[in-house]
């Protein structure tokens, strides 16, 4: 491949850059390398995709598994370029290019308002697209205006193909325009942020599978992909059905809850889209046990605990499900750092009440909001700044677990992923 | 002594992106805790939005909803016809901008409001987003003297008309945009900035809704957890000054 030399100079800076950032021990690097570069040279992201990206994924949730997953299932066909960090902003997606393996097919994550940007400048065959819901209104974008967003730039780049989810209004807003599309029923359990039609404001009719705006007559696409759901009984399953009928059963995937195997079922659909074997891909996506830390099972402190991550009302929501049922105690941390978002005015969004009959440790810098809106669900809770520490005043019941789940926002998950004394079971 | 206090949550569907919904959640426990009986109809678009709750709240939301809102209750009358009977209203961000006689909409356009608050809303000129503290002034409602507690993220600037006095007066963050006032109130309809919720944050103005309900005077009931929270946002906010 034939990448400007200018590129060529500006990656090898930002690797100088990188390097140096991981021996003065700020982390791995990627982001100061990737601006760097950038600076260096404002089109290497251009450079360096030239008809290499095979897919960009976006939503407000669920973006790393889903990149993890797809990444791992076209794996089948040889190396993929694909970060393993997070790292989702432009920076990000030229760092990921830079250093995979030379020429490898890349799929990458991409922060929702960086899509249009990322998407313009790597031309990608395919864009996933989950969900959109409430994030971090103190410094994003509130909904309707990042679907509007996306909407442009669909427009703007018809030769990409859209793989969307036909069950979120706002998803379909942003992506109806699209002229190559595959309609994925990827299911939306939050439904919070789609009550009204994006478009005209009218209040979206909803049934069991379907929704409409009787305002414009939008309604809920026909689509390709199929996803069924089943939980019983502390049992669930979980199939996807392609558009010609074939049925894929996505109950071994090691990522637990609904939402990682609808994650896998849009994963899926784009792997049919880009010529991959199906069957192979699932058996691939099997193998997914954790993501960045994310469903780990990590020695923090005296703890043994499963780390969960869990950003927004949506998230949280989802996150509730998945949790051991009661008595059974949990670990919950709320922080509100910058990349937290300030503001957990969410927590009232979410419904805490579902962890009624158990004792939820409450952690996290704010942890006395978490703690009145737990009294206001009237879910037992006790306060404990660190959890984690040999001291701690927890209860007997937390002590005897052989591993506790631990639920928190960004900041305080990765403090305990980092701090963690290695992961016991990936 | 043993009325049901009606409480009609307006449009949470559309006003309630902040956390609001918290707002109705914290009149249901407070009532509780002074064994008032509580009754609450949470109201979608295209329902019949009641004209005899004692207490109506509604919430902040973005743009789009806000409009729809506001085209929702303007076709209904019902709150105006409330307050008139004497309810009282605690109206939150995007909910207070519609209580007034105009707002700005998506398009940056002024549109009608109700008209039940005598301000109008325009643009700030950068958006205000952070802690927001301010003191209840004397003249206001006797049960409110706690400062006042929450976050504001709003872009709106709220001018005052001669037919309403400041909620409170800020001693942190923006506020109504003027630099001092944060809210509005004319009788028992309130407006304000403060999200957090409002309610939880400040268990004396939920006390001051319920009590202009039942017609008496509410002894402040101070619960642990709820006192913790407050001093631990008062002192971030002083700390980060």
């Amino acid at each position: 491949m034939n990448t400007p030399l200018r590129t060529r100079l500006a990656i090898f800076a930002g690797k100088l850059a990188a390097a140096a950032s991981r021996l003065a021990g700020r982390g791995e690097g990627m982001i100061i390398g990737g601006t760097v570069a950038l600076k260096l040279s404002p089109h290497a992201l251009e450079d360096l995709a030239q008809g290499r990206v095979a897919a960009l994924v976006s939503a407000t949730n669920g973006k790393t598994s889903t990149t993890r997953l797809l990444a791992t299932a076209m794996s089948q066909g040889g190396p993929i370029a694909s970060p393993t960090t997070g790292a989702n902003m432009t920076e990000g997606a030229v760092w990921a290019l830079a250093t995979g393996a030379p020429g490898a097919q890349a799929v990458l994550e991409v922060d929702e308002a960086y899509l249009p940007r990322i998407v313009k400048e790597t031309q990608p065959k395919v864009v996933l697209l989950a969900n959109l819901s409430r994030d971090q209104l103190d410094r994003m974008s509130e909904v309707a205006m990042l679907a509007r967003k996306w909407r442009t730039m669909i427009e703007e780049n018809p030769e990409v193909l859209i793989i969307a989810n036909a069950d979120d209004p706002i998803v379909v807003f942003a992506a109806e325009k699209a002229k190559k599309i595959v309609w994925v029923a990827a299911g939306q359990a939050w439904t919070a942020d789609s009550s009204v039609c994006p478009e005209c404001g009218t209040l979206l009719t909803r049934d069991e599978k379907t929704w409409s705006c009787s305002g414009c007559g939008r309604t809920r696409p026909t689509p390709s992909w199929n996803f069924e759901w089943k939980a019983t009984k502390g049992k669930t399953s979980a199939t996807a059905v392609s558009p010609s009928g074939e049925k894929f059963d996505l109950s071994n995937l090691n990522l637990p809850g609904r939402f990682n195997a609808s994650n896998a079922t849009m994963a899926l659909a784009a792997c049919s889209e880009l010529g991959y074997n199906l069957p192979k891909a699932v058996e691939l996506m099997s193998t997914v046990s954790a993501v960045s830390g994310r469903y780990a099972i990590v020695q923090s402190g005296a703890l043994k605990v499963r780390l969960l991550l869990a950003k927004n009302p949506a998230g949280w929501s989802e996150l509730l499900d998945i949790m051991p049922p009661a008595p059974t105690p949990v670990i919950v941390m709320i922080n509100s750092n910058h990349a937290d978002g300030r503001d957990p005015s969410w927590l009232w969004d979410v419904p805490f009440e579902r962890l009624a009959g158990r004792t939820v440790i409450a952690s996290g810098n704010r942890r006395r909001d978490l703690a009145v809106r737990l009294l206001h669900a009237a879910v037992d809770c006790v306060v404990v700044e660190d959890p984690f520490a040999p001291d701690a005043d927890l209860p007997e019941s937390v002590r005897k677990l052989d591993v506790i789940d631990c639920a928190a926002t960004y900041t305080a998950f990765q403090k305990i992923r980092v701090g963690a004394l290695g992961e016991v079971d990936a | 002594m043993s009325k049901t206090v009606k409480i009609a949550s307006i449009y949470p569907t559309l006003l309630g992106t902040y956390g609001d919904g918290g707002n109705v959640a914290a009149l249901r426990h407070i009532a509780a805790l002074h064994s008032i009986t509580v009754s609450v109809d949470e109201i979608s678009p295209g329902q019949k939005v009641p004209a005899n709750a004692d207490i109506y709240v509604l919430g902040g939301g973005e743009d789009t909803a806000q409009s729809a809102a506001a085209a929702a209750l303007h076709a209904s009358g019902a709150l105006a016809e409330g307050v008139k009977n004497g309810a009282a209203v605690l109206s939150i961000c995007a909910g207070y901008q519609i209580l007034g006689h105009t707002f700005l909409d998506a398009e940056g356009k002024p549109s009608a409001g109700l008209g039940l608050l005598d301000v109008t809303t325009d643009r700030l000129e950068k958006r205000a987003v952070g802690e927001l503290v301010a003191h209840p002034l004397s003249s206001g409602p006797a049960g409110i003297s706690a400062v006042l507690t929450g976050y504001e993220n709003h872009g709106g600037f709220t001018h005052l008309g001669s037919g309403v006095e400041p909620f409170a007066s800020v001693t942190s963050g923006i506020g109504n945009g003027d630099g001092t006032t944060e809210g509005a109130i004319n009788g028992r309809v309130i407006g304000t900035y403060l999200h957090g919720p409002c309610l939880v944050r400040n268990p004396q103005v939920a006390e001051q809704l319920l009590s202009w309900a039942v017609d008496r005077k509410l002894e402040h009931i101070v619960e642990a957890e709820v006192e913790a929270l407050r001093r631990e946002r008062l002192d971030f906010v002083s700390k980060s000054r």
